[in-house]
């Protein structure tokens, strides 16, 4: 059995792990344009605070690739997919022959197309690469303008300010972090950053990067000029699917997989940001790029690749994020738009706290804690395992809710909850 | 894998784990000094109410498919391959509090100062699981001993 | 399984006891650890049925009870009731030693008398009854009614707080902490510290105080005095303690608890002829009477009856196979006796209608028939002699000398001889350097704290360095044990100036004054060295200082408190249960010093903890410009740490 991977990030590395954990021997092949894998892509905000070093952002070790006997070429673009044949053309013209294809080529920043894009010191902030180039041109910048307001965007801007820049965030939706919480724990979060001296515009964007080889400065929506030395783009990403698509792979908005994450080709499977599959609070597939699922999916992929049959129970949009010392934490459904949904809100606003959630036929289907973070997982495992709540829908937000109060939940679920460590927790139950 | 359980029927929610978790965690590991030091020390375990006269003292899991090991962007959480524990490495950890998201079972606290999670880890100081007698202090301190280290099977035949 | 307690005697029955499976109070101590760190900190509410409250002393869980108290109060209010549970024993003790007073002066209780006239007089002076051209029994009638008003009295001032020095009365009008009577202020402490009563922690920490001299002025000083007047006042004597004291070939009857009014009359009862003759019949040689606790002490301190042991030795004394009967009444008495004496032919009598234990034998006491019930309890213990068996007798070899019988009177005799009686000589030495100061120590014997070791290691240390040690209760018993209540270890324990005087008065350096009711000897020797003068003119002024190393009762709270409140520096080994609130910590140990001249430390070490004294002592001798220590080895705590 020969096996290639297409990525080497989370879900890429995950799923080396779980072939290797199955198949001891056979051929990896591992293809990335990165030419340094196997660093925290999430990391690389907290490198450019200077948060951390950059030897705190390997999340294997160097040997990894050499200790699981995996040919690694990086660097190297993959051009092709040749489902017929079964290879992979590299853009050297190499050829990788496979039997079973992982594509985990994760996502890229859009770029927004805006006049002044190619000026020097605009960036987007996306890879390794990206920090250090970001870094190596900081003794030149007094004032960033970071355009758009979502993690990437405000984990920039977060970063850029830990370096003692100026920071002006610009957000064409009324709100910040518009993908992943709802308007007013984003409201929290929004005063809360710009007390600590970040300027945040919503409502508003750029028209054009001004400047002759190297950004001078912006102009707005509304005419006017700001200046600044630096701009980093954060408009979000979007998957890497073209090489699937020319390979007449299903895509859709990614590409699509089934439950054992597999593509409309019985070979090839996807992984990770890449890959557009079954949503358990939405009930329909979607993308959701994040890390945990990149994880989940490399590996559930990995080992269905090797003859397992895993089902994987569907994605759920999770997001931590935490800008000078208040937390905020999302997960699944936060900005509901049908009336389907049903949404109960507790908050402290003296104190930044903020929770919701969102239910649908007495099922939790999404939730944000602003600030009491702790027991939000606890309602993560509402949401994963669908249980109706409806007697415990006025505590589940109490200061006091914690693991104990769903114990009955999960005694009378009958086995919802699937996770063996429930089971063992309600045994004396 | 041995791990700590609690046993529901005998749990009565006292709260000793949770102060014999602090002290232990604490620099001094003696209650006394434990509320006067500088950094309180942070419990890993929580006597949890669930209803009237049932209670539960829960802490980490050890997960064995850990929601928080998959999380961790920073390789901070990790399995330990020997003992099936989940360990956590604060040098690696970067407060992004990915792991607090995933825990089904909430047994994750932030250490503010420092920006860290902390967790069961067992006691690393009494080295619970090479030492046949050793016991963490939440076990050791529960007066009705709910609390149980030792492996499923052990824990199913003692309840 | 135990743990080794540094007391030989006791390893060896605690072999006796493992082996035999009996359970100790070492075992059951260690069944009990971890401690509950809520309970040990104070936080833990059972006031009402809000709760039970806990505040999480690690500040991040529940800071408040569901009434809204916090740990200030919390805290304080545990500790009033703590003080008030003490000062209820006590007085309780006062109370029925006034009722056999009173049944004396009516003619009721015959089997006892006036033994000390002179005190009943003095006593009823200061109760404002007039005592001329009444014969004692008047006036112990008239006394008895006083004492037992003063219980219920519900204004004005309890009539001894008249022996404190001015300073103290002053101090404690002003803060309102003046006991109007007795009883009245155990209840104030139980209605105060109700839900939604008193919820202002130094307002508490005053109703702690009130009771607690409630206790020490009223009802442990009344019981002490009316103990000298019915059983007479002591004498210095020579005696013997330890569990060594039990005889081979003798009924060993041991009286334990507090009350001395049956007690005394067992040892009468003890030397009777009739009783004498039965136990030879019985084929002994006789009785052998001694005691535990307190109830040893008070037939120590006034017939030399030996001392088998402390609060501790209880069981072990069982353990020892040879004891024929264990007469208890109240307090301090283990509710395990029962089951220990089930491996053993130990008859075990309980005697007070206050209180009854599984497994024992009840037989009421009642002044009327003392000397009769007396006589009853050692036939049945004389009967039980061939009960004994032989191959479970293991009585141990250690014993010990000592003398005791030191009250605030006889010290006059001893330190000035019988031509010059008075504190002048006390204080010379003070004054002089020969002696630095006075302490207490006092207190239980604990398994938290080595088992009884912590006294003697602290005693040795203070008369190493010059202190005279006054000591009460089974913390003499503790230093007792190890040879301390000899004149002769001034000789190998005290320092020179101390030694000096021991010898040329012929005293040991450590004084043992009676059960822990006497404590209030210590109160009035205090009042006494201010009368005398030279060395302070209120009782804070004074270098003295007082240590509760090893406490473990309610009582030893209420002592603690009415010395603090007294003006005294009182360490004890063991916190009391405040520290989760760091505000009445600091206040108890710290800031309540100015308010009332006395404070608290909490130090477990013995060793440090006799510094902490003898810095103490220091201080108040450099603010007295007392002369400097004359002995060259004592070293100068104060002038060390400046």
């Amino acid at each position: 059995m020969r096996y290639a991977i297409i990525g080497s990030s989370a879900a890429g590395i995950s799923a080396v792990e779980a072939i290797r954990s199955k198949d001891k021997e056979a051929a990896i092949t591992v293809i990335s344009d990165e030419k340094t894998p196997l660093y925290s892509r999430c990391l690389i905000s907290y490198l450019l605070a200077g948060t951390i070093d950059k030897d705190k952002i390997w999340i294997r070790p160097d040997n990894f690739f050499k200790k699981n006997k995996v040919e690694a070429i990086l660097g190297v673009r993959a051009e092709k997919i040749d489902t017929e044949s079964k290879e992979v053309r590299l853009e050297n013209r190499e050829k990788i022959r496979f039997d079973r294809l992982l594509i985990a080529t994760g996502s890229s920043p859009k770029l927004e197309d805006i006049p002044g894009k190619d000026k020097k010191r605009v960036f987007p902030l996306r890879t390794l690469g990206h920090a250090v180039e970001i870094q190596s041109v900081l003794d030149k910048v007094k004032s960033v303008a970071v355009l758009g307001g979502g993690l990437i965007g405000l984990r920039a801007a977060y970063a850029l300010k830990s370096r003692g820049k100026d920071v002006s965030v610009f957000v064409r939706s009324p709100q910040i972090l518009s993908q992943i919480i709802d308007k007013e724990s984003a409201g929290i979060m929004q005063r809360h950053i710009e007390k600590k001296g970040i300027k945040i515009f919503t409502g508003r964007s750029a028209k054009e990067i001004k400047g002759k080889d190297s950004v001078e400065g912006l102009v707005l929506d509304n005419g006017s000029n700001i200046d600044c030395q630096l701009v980093v783009v954060g408009k979000g990403v979007s998957p890497n699917i073209e090489t699937a698509k020319e390979a007449g792979i299903k895509t859709n908005w990614g590409i699509v997989v089934d439950q054992f994450l597999k593509t409309s080709d019985d070979n090839i499977f996807a992984a990770g940001d890449v890959s557009e599959s079954y949503d358990i609070a939405l009930e329909e597939k979607t993308i959701n790029a994040i890390w945990p699922v990149a994880c989940e999916q490399g590996r559930a992929a990995g080992l269905n690749m090797s003859g397992e049959n895993q089902v994987y129970d569907g994605t759920l949009a999770m997001n931590s994020i935490e800008f000078f010392g208040l937390p905020v934490i999302s997960i699944g459904i936060t900005r509901p738009k049908k009336d389907i949904y049903k949404e109960i809100v507790r908050k402290n606003l003296d104190k930044n706290v903020y929770k919701k959630i969102v239910l649908r036929d007495n099922i939790i289907v999404g939730a944000v804690f602003v600030n009491a973070i702790e027991q939000i997982g606890v309602i993560g495992a509402l949401i994963k395992n669908k249980v109706n709540i409806k007697d415990a829908e006025d505590i589940v937000l109490e200061d006091y809710f914690d693991y104990g109060k769903i114990v009955n939940i999960i005694k009378d679920s009958k086995g919802a909850f699937k996770q063996k460590e429930f089971t063992e927790t309600i045994m004396t139950a | 894998m041995k791990k700590i359980y609690c046993d529901i029927k005998k749990c009565l929610g006292c709260g000793s784990c949770e102060i014999a978790c602090a002290v232990e965690h604490s620099r001094s590991k003696t209650l006394d000094i434990a509320i006067k030091e500088e950094l309180l020390p942070i419990k890993r375990r929580k006597a949890q109410f669930i209803d009237k006269g049932r209670a539960i003292s829960t802490g980490c899991h050890h997960c064995e498919d850990a929601a928080c090991v998959t999380a961790c962007m920073s390789a901070a959480m990790y399995k330990d391959k020997k003992t099936g524990q989940t360990m956590h490495d604060a040098d690696k950890c970067i407060g992004c509090w990915m792991c607090i998201m995933s825990c089904p079972f909430g047994a994750l606290t932030r250490e503010r100062q420092e920006k860290v999670i902390v967790k069961c880890d067992l006691c690393p100081d009494r080295d619970v699981l090479a030492l046949p007698a050793g016991r963490p202090a939440c076990v050791e301190a529960c007066h009705t001993k709910a609390l149980f280290l030792g492996t499923l099977e052990e824990f199913k035949v003692r309840t | 399984m135990s743990k080794p307690t540094g007391n030989s005697i006791n390893d060896g029955l605690l072999k006796i006891a493992s082996e035999k499976n009996i359970q100790t109070i070492w075992d059951r101590f260690h069944l009990q650890e971890p401690h509950c760190g809520f309970g040990t900190l104070g936080l833990c509410c059972k006031i009402c049925n809000l709760g039970p409250c806990r505040i999480d002393p690690f500040g991040e869980g529940a800071q408040k009870g569901a009434c809204g108290a916090d740990a200030d109060i919390i805290a304080s209010r545990n500790l009033a009731r703590n003080a008030a549970g003490g000062a209820a024993c006590h007085s309780d003790h006062c109370r029925d030693l006034a009722v056999t007073l009173l049944e004396l002066g009516r003619g009721k209780a015959k089997d006892y008398s006036i033994k000390d006239p002179a005190k009943l007089r003095k006593l009823a002076v200061e109760f404002g009854i007039k005592i001329e051209n009444k014969n004692d029994l008047k006036i112990a009638e008239e006394l008895g009614e006083a004492i037992l008003k003063e219980f219920g009295q519900q204004e004005g001032e309890l009539a001894l707080i008249k022996r404190a020095p001015k300073k103290q009365v002053d101090t404690w009008r002003k803060l309102n902490v003046v006991p109007r009577g007795i009883d009245i202020e155990v209840v104030q402490a139980m209605s105060r510290t109700h839900i939604g009563c008193d919820s202002e922690y130094r307002h508490i920490i005053e109703l702690a105080m009130k009771t607690s001299l409630a206790d020490g002025w009223g009802g442990s000083m009344i019981a002490t005095d009316l103990s000298d007047i019915l059983f007479g006042s002591p004498q210095p004597v020579r005696a013997e303690v330890n569990l060594g004291v039990l005889k081979d070939d003798e009924v060993n009857v041991l009286v334990h608890g507090h009350e001395p009014t049956l007690s005394d009359i067992i040892v009468s009862a003890s030397q009777d002829k009739e009783i004498i003759e039965l136990a030879k019949k019985a084929g002994a040689k006789g009785i052998n009477l001694s005691g535990i606790c307190c109830t040893a002490a008070e037939v120590l301190m006034r017939h030399g009856i030996p001392m088998a042991g402390t609060f501790l030795q209880q069981e072990l004394a069982i353990i020892t196979g040879a004891v024929e009967a264990m007469v208890v009444d109240i307090q301090c008495v283990m509710p395990s006796l029962s089951e220990v004496a089930q491996s053993f032919h130990t008859k075990l009598i309980s005697t007070s209608p206050k209180a009854r234990f599984k497994g024992m034998e009840h037989i009421e006491f009642n002044e009327k028939d003392a000397l009769l019930i007396a006589k009853k309890i050692l036939k049945i213990a004389i009967e039980n002699y061939k009960n004994r068996d032989r191959s479970k007798v293991n009585i141990p070899k250690e014993k010990m000398t000592l003398v005791a019988g030191f009250t605030m009177e006889n010290i006059f005799y001893n330190l000035g001889g019988s031509f010059r009686k008075s504190y002048r000589p006390l204080n010379d030495a003070i004054i002089s350097g020969r002696i630095r100061g006075v302490a207490g120590v006092v207190g239980c014997d604990n398994p938290k704290n080595q088992s009884g070791m912590c006294h003697a290691d602290m005693v040795k240390h203070l008369i190493k360095n010059d202190v005279l040690v006054v000591q009460t209760g089974c913390s003499a018993g503790a230093c007792a044990k190890a040879g301390l209540l000899t004149p002769e270890s001034a000789f190998r324990f005290a320092g020179d100036g101390l030694k000096e005087i021991c010898e040329t008065v012929g005293i040991p350096p450590v004084l043992h004054t009676g059960s822990c009711v006497d404590n209030t000897r210590i109160l009035t020797a205090c009042c006494e060295m201010v009368k005398e003068g030279g060395i302070g003119n209120s009782i804070d002024e004074l270098p003295v200082a007082g240590a509760a190393p090893e406490w473990m009762s309610e009582k030893a709270i209420a002592i603690g408190w009415y010395f603090v409140a007294s003006g005294i520096f009182v360490v004890i080994g063991t916190p009391l249960r405040v520290l989760g609130s760091k505000t009445v910590a600091d206040y108890i140990c710290n800031d309540i010093e100015p308010v009332v001249g006395g404070k608290w430390a909490f130090e477990g070490d013995p060793i440090k903890a006799a510094e902490l004294m003898i810095a103490h002592i220091d201080k108040k001798r450099e603010a007295l410009k007392l002369k400097p220590l004359m002995s060259n080895e004592a070293i100068s705590y104060g002038a060390k740490r400046t």
